[in-house]
Formats: C-alpha cells, structure tokens, sequence
C-alpha cells in the first residue's frame, strides 16, 4: 500500500487517543519520580525550616551603652532579607536614678545617633526595611521585654557587653535577665574573644 | 585531632539529576535503534520492540531493587560479585566493559549521522573519511577532556534531558495526532511482516534501545537518599523509555509523511521503508521522523538533529568515564589489576583506565569503519561477516554485552534474595514466592525467572543472527577471563572462588553512607534478630 501523495494532515480518534495518552503519561510518571516520600530526616528538616520562618518573623535588634550588638546588626539584616522579616533596631539609654527621667545625656545620645547609623545603613546595603527607636529608661531590661511584647517580636537579638563595662555575671546581668525572662526566643552573638574569655572561664 | 575517615562522594544528585544521568544514556539508544530496528523487523519492528521492551521492564525492576537496596558504585557488577561471587561478578563487569567501549563509538558514530542531517558534508556513505575522521576526533577529544578531568556537569545533562524529554513528547504527540493512520500501520504489519530469521535480528537490536540503565545505579553512591530515589528515577526511567519506543515504532509503521517520499523510481513509499539497506538514514532515524511530522517537522527539522547530536555525544561521553568508572570499581575490588586505579599525578583522574578503554573504542571503530575507508576490504567481511560494518557491527556487539551482563544481573537478583534476605528492600520487584533458606524466610522472585528467560532469548538471537557478535563477543569474554584467572594467579587470590567479604559489615556501611539511617536500623536490627533466633535454636 502507497501513500497517495498530497494527502494533508488529518487527524483520526485513534490518533488523537495515544496523543493524549502518551502526554499524560509522560507527565504523570515526571510528577510521581519528582515527588518522592521524605524521609524522617527530611521531616524534621523541613520542621526546622518553617520554625525558622515563625521564629523570624519579627526581629528586634537591641543596644545599648553596655550591649554591643554591632556586629549581630549585619547578621540580623542578612536573616531579615532571607525570611523577609520585620526588623527593628532599638538603642536602650538607662537613665539613672539619680537623674530625672528625661534628663539630657548628651554622650549617650550621640552613641545611640552612631550605632543606629550603622545599623540603617547596613539595612540599606542589603535592600531591608528597617525601623529604628531610642528609648530612655530606668531599665534597660524592663524596656526591652516591654518592647519586644509591644512589637510581638519572634527573636530578640543581642550583642555582648562592652570592653569596660563587665557586670559581674558572664554575660552581663542585663543579658542574661533578657535571656532569662523573655517570652521569644533570644539570640546572644558573643565576640570571638570574648568567647576564648568565658571558654576560659568554663574550663 | 587527626580524622583517620575516608572521604565519601558527595551526595548532590538529585532525583531529576539521576533521571537525567540515566536518560542521557538511555535516551540517546532510540536514536540509534530506530532505524537498526525498522530496517531489520519492517513491519514487525513494534513487536519487536515489544518483546525487548518486556525484557527490558523486567531488567529495569532488577537494577532497581539491587541499586536500591545496595546503593553503591559499580553498579551490575557489583550485584554480580556479592550474589554469585568473584569470577562472574568479573565476568558481568567485563560485559559491561565491552558495552561502554561501544557506546564511546557507537554514539560518536550516530551523533556524526544525526549531524549530517544539516553538514551534509559528514555523509558517511557519500564522504566516508570525513565521516571517519569527525568520529575519530571526538573519540579522541572525549577520551582528552576525561584525562584532564573535563565533564560536562549534572545540571547540563540535566537540560539537555529535560529538552529531549519535552522535544520528543511534542515529536509523538504532533505525529499521533496529524499523521498516523491506524488503518496504514495494520497494513504495514500484515503485508511486510519479516521472516522470523529478520524478526529474531530485529528484536536483538532493539534491545540496544533499553541499554544504559544501570548508569542510575553506578551514580547510587552520589544519589542523595538512593534507597528512595532510585526507585523512582529507575521506574520512570523505565516508563519514560518504553513509551518512546513502542510510540516511535508504531508511528513509524503508521505514519502518513507529510512530504511525499519516493524511491528512486519516483514511487511513493511508506515512511520505514526509506531505512532497509541505507546505513546514512538508518542512523539519523528520529530526525528523519522528526522532519516528516505535520508542522511540528518545519521547526524539528532544524533543532532534533542538533539536540540528538549533543545527546548521542553525552551518551558518548558516558561511555568514557562509565568504563573508567566500572574498571575502578572492578579494580577495587580485586577483578582487575591495581593499576585501573591509579590516578593521574597532576589531573586525578584514571587516566590509565580512560587511555586504555577509550584506546578499544577507537579499534572498533577502526573495525567498523575500515571497509567504507578502502573497499578491498569488503570482500573479506562480505566472506566472514555476511557484509556487517559499520552501524550493525557495533550494534552486534553491544546488544551482546548488555545481554550477557543482564543475564547474570538477574541470576544475582535471585542468589541475594536467597543468601541475603535480611538486607531491607525498600523497592521489592512484585510476583514472589515464598521460601524458607539457611533458617531465614525469603522470597524468590519470579519476574527475576521471566526476564532471564527473556534475555537469554535475545542472547541467543543476537549469537544467531550476528556473525560478529557470536565471534568477537565471545572471544572478548574468553579473553578477558584468561587474563583474569593470570591476574589472580599473580596476586595469590583464588581463582574460581571469591575472597573473603564481611558483608554484614559492608552493608552498615553502605547504608550509613547512602544516608539511609531508618534502613541501617532495620537491617541491625534483622541481623540481631536472626542471631538471636539461630543461638536459640542452636541451645
């Protein structure tokens, strides 16, 4: 049998039928291999990944005359950008006793000016939002859990205590009371020397 | 502390990247099959297609139980090894040697044919050095880019799959749906149904269109989760190829061309009768398709014999690191002398192992090509060879390999399920028998029986109808088996029996090491089982 030549294309059922058929089932067969079942492991990892998304999705960076958390700020920016967060740095003034409440303290301002400087630029490299706020208080950690409640912040992140500054606990009093006493998860980026001091320390 | 581990392959192939391994290796066989098969089976080549099809499922559901319950390089071999010992894992291995060193030529060879199809100057019959010397170069540029540790990476297979995939969906479906005539293809397979000499030859080349699986498993031990994986990339593998290849077959038989194509007398013919005593079409058979497709063919003209040529040179190039691969691994193992796994001083590549194999791909392709390079020569195979050169002498030759190497894969699959039935199966090949051996409940597959029973078949007409395959695939294996039995008379290992392995021990590991830690614990756990049971009934 010859093909009459000049016969147009046509389309038959049949035809049509295994077209359909073998599209779907290419398809089909692509979907089931790409989606295989996960594993126990893959389970927990895939757990860990989204309570890293609720764990960031609020973020507060804190300062203070006694909290360095300068170099915790480029970190902070870079999980902020990743997970889209809501960043927020605050610069702590505590107010002595002494003083009245709104009394002036020129230096302190002016550090704050400083490191919340840093800290917006830092955001603005990297494309993230940032919010900024300077509060004067009694108390530097009363402020902090007051905020942190106030913004339903996920993650508190801090620096360690200044050169000069040592409280007498590890970490500083202020700290590790934040630490202790704070409804969200809390973040403490101690410096490299500072860890080989408390590594010291500890052994 | 100094770590004393050794290190591991990195586990970074994902399961679309060990489809992709496999499919640019499997994929790029229909590309050659096609036109071996429609010229040797004509109206029959889809039956024959069919059967190697059936075999080939049966051969697929093997690899994928053995490479995912023992997830490690080295692939048929290395089943062969562990179920049936050291001289048949050898003899597998050496099988397998044979096919990658056809596949470097095989797939440089058809990849200069499907280029042809738009460098008219590479014709082979029309220019038969140039032909040569293309294949040549890329043989010799393959095997270069291996020494100095030159690969095309995971994600370009990947691409390059993902493409073929989609772009031959598109082939089937347009031609389905615009040019394929039921009634044509009933036609064909009644009125030019071959002898049964022709079927048994086109059934034995149309095994060569499912050769390549076991490269899922060979890259098990870079798979990540392969356990869980393999399962899945091998059986769509598996899918995803006999589709195509039932699907080409009957398009082929029932395709109304959308140009007219005539014989030399100018009498119109049907599209596969275009390919019975034409090596140049018989060779660049899916784009000769491609382009006879209703509208679709306008724009597959152009871009399906670039897109097989790449995939036949992937596939090219997998025979050169597959073989390197394969003799590392038989070297490890004491199959093969040490010096398979010495790597190159500056490169770190075996570049001892590529030279040596990539040097037998390129005798064969001196073999092959050697009578369209000086006629003389033809009188002699026309004597000796029933005229087989070229294309149908490398096809021969790895239709051999694969089925000598696939039959003792299936006689692995047996022997572990029987000596081995506390390694956890993640993927089990379904139809079993229950039996009870050495105090452990087993089960005897008996797909493994069916599909034996299948390759052997081809086996048989591939000795049957290939002069040369049932000449130099044998000897191929004779010698490579003396060389062994000297290699371990050298070495003081035994030479008909197997060393001592502490496969419990290798198993942990193997598991531990593919990453599958739930498995690690039920085979632990089978093992303590068993221990128990057997210290009970020994008190």
């Amino acid at each position: 049998m010859t093909v009459p030549p000049g016969a147009g294309p046509t389309i038959t059922f049949t035809g049509a039928l295994v077209a359909v058929v073998i599209a779907v089932s290419i398809c089909s067969v692509l979907w089931w291999m790409l989606h295989p079942p996960k594993s126990q492991v893959q389970k927990l990892a895939a757990e860990t990944a989204r309570e890293l998304k609720r764990m960031v999705g609020s973020i507060m960076v804190v300062f203070s005359p006694e909290i360095n958390s300068s170099h915790m700020m480029a970190l902070a920016v870079k999980l902020a950008r990743g997970e889209r967060s809501e960043l927020l740095a605050v610069y702590v003034i505590e107010v002595p006793l002494t003083l009245p409440p709104d009394a002036e303290m020129p230096d302190e301002e002016r550090a704050a000016l400083d490191a919340l400087g840093t800290a917006e630029t830092i955001a603005n490299a990297n494309n993230v939002t940032l919010h900024t706020e300077t509060v004067k208080v009694r108390s530097t950690k009363e402020a902090v859990l007051a905020i942190a409640k106030r913004e339903k912040a996920d993650l508190i992140i801090l620096g360690s205590y200044l050169e000069g500054k040592y409280s007498g606990a590890r970490l500083g009093g202020t700290i590790q009371d934040i630490a202790a006493e704070a409804k969200c998860d809390v973040l403490i980026g101690v410096e490299g020397k500072h860890g080989t001091l408390l590594g010291e320390e500890a052994s | 502390m100094a770590s004393t581990s050794k290190p591991q392959l990195r586990r970074s192939v994902t399961p679309w990247g060990s489809f992709s391994w496999g499919y640019s290796d499997v994929g790029a066989d229909i590309f050659v099959g096609l036109g071996l098969v429609l010229a040797a089976a004509a109206g029959a080549s889809n039956v024959a297609f069919l059967f190697a099809g059936i075999v080939y499922v049966c051969i697929g559901l093997a690899y994928t139980e053995l490479a995912a319950t023992y997830p490690v390089a080295g692939g048929g071999q290395y089943f062969v090894m562990r179920g049936l010992g050291d001289v048949f894992g050898f003899i597998a291995g050496w099988a397998v040697l044979l096919d990658f060193t056809i596949d470097i030529t095989l797939f440089a060879w058809t990849c200069v044919d499907y280029s042809s199809q738009l460098l008219p100057v590479l014709t082979g019959s029309i220019h038969p050095w140039v032909h040569f010397l293309v294949t040549l170069t890329l043989i010799v540029g393959l095997i270069g880019l291996n020494v100095i540790g030159v690969r095309e990476s995971t994600a370009f297979n990947g691409i390059v799959s993902a493409l073929d995939v989609v772009s031959e969906t598109c082939i089937l479906c347009f031609g389905f749906l615009f040019a394929f005539r039921p009634h044509l293809l009933v036609h064909t397979m009644q009125m030019s149904w071959p002898s049964p000499y022709q079927l048994m030859l086109g059934t034995s080349l149309a095994i060569i269109s499912f050769v390549g699986l076991e490269s899922i498993s060979q890259a098990a031990q870079e798979t990540q989760r392969p356990a869980s994986v393999i399962p899945r990339t091998s059986i769509a593998l598996i899918l995803t190829i006999l589709i195509f290849a039932l699907a080409y077959s009957n398009l082929a038989l029932g395709m109304q061309p959308w140009h007219p194509i005539t014989d030399a007398a100018g009498h119109p013919v049907q599209f596969w009768q275009i390919f019975p005593n034409n090596g140049d079409n018989q060779g660049k058979a899916v784009a000769l398709l491609a382009s006879q497709v209703p509208y679709f063919g306008a724009i597959a003209a152009f871009y399906v014999p670039i897109l097989g040529a790449v995939l036949l040179l992937i596939s090219s190039n997998s025979g050169v690191f597959g073989s390197s691969r394969i003799a590392y691994a038989m070297s490890s193992s004491n199959l093969l002398p040490s010096i398979f796994q010495r790597v190159h001083a500056k490169f770190r590549t075996p570049a001892i192992s590529i030279v040596t194999f990539g040097g037998i791909a390129i005798l064969e392709l001196l073999f092959a090509a050697f009578p369209s390079l000086h006629p003389g020569a033809m009188t002699i195979y026309a004597r000796f060879f029933r005229n087989e050169t070229g294309l149908d002498f490398l096809a021969d030759l790895y239709a051999f390999g694969a089925a000598t190497s696939y039959s003792f894969v299936f006689l692995a699959l047996i022997a572990l399920r029987l000596k081995d039935p506390l390694s956890p199966r993640k993927f089990k090949i379904p139809f079993n028998l229950p039996v009870r051996v050495g105090g452990e409940d087993a089960e005897f597959p008996i797909v493994a029986v069916i599909g034996f029973v299948g390759i052997v078949s081809i086996l048989v007409f591939t000795l049957f109808t290939h002069p040369i395959g049932r000449i130099a695939g044998p000897t191929w294996l004779v010698l490579g088996i003396l060389a062994y039995f000297v290699y371990r008379r050298h070495r003081g290992l035994p030479m008909f029996g197997s060393q001592k392995h502490e496969w419990r021990k290798a198993q942990v590991e193997i598991l531990r090491n593919a990453g599958e830690l739930e498995l690690m614990d039920e085979y632990v756990a089978n093992v303590k089982a068993s221990d128990e049971r057997r210290a009970k009934a020994a008190t």
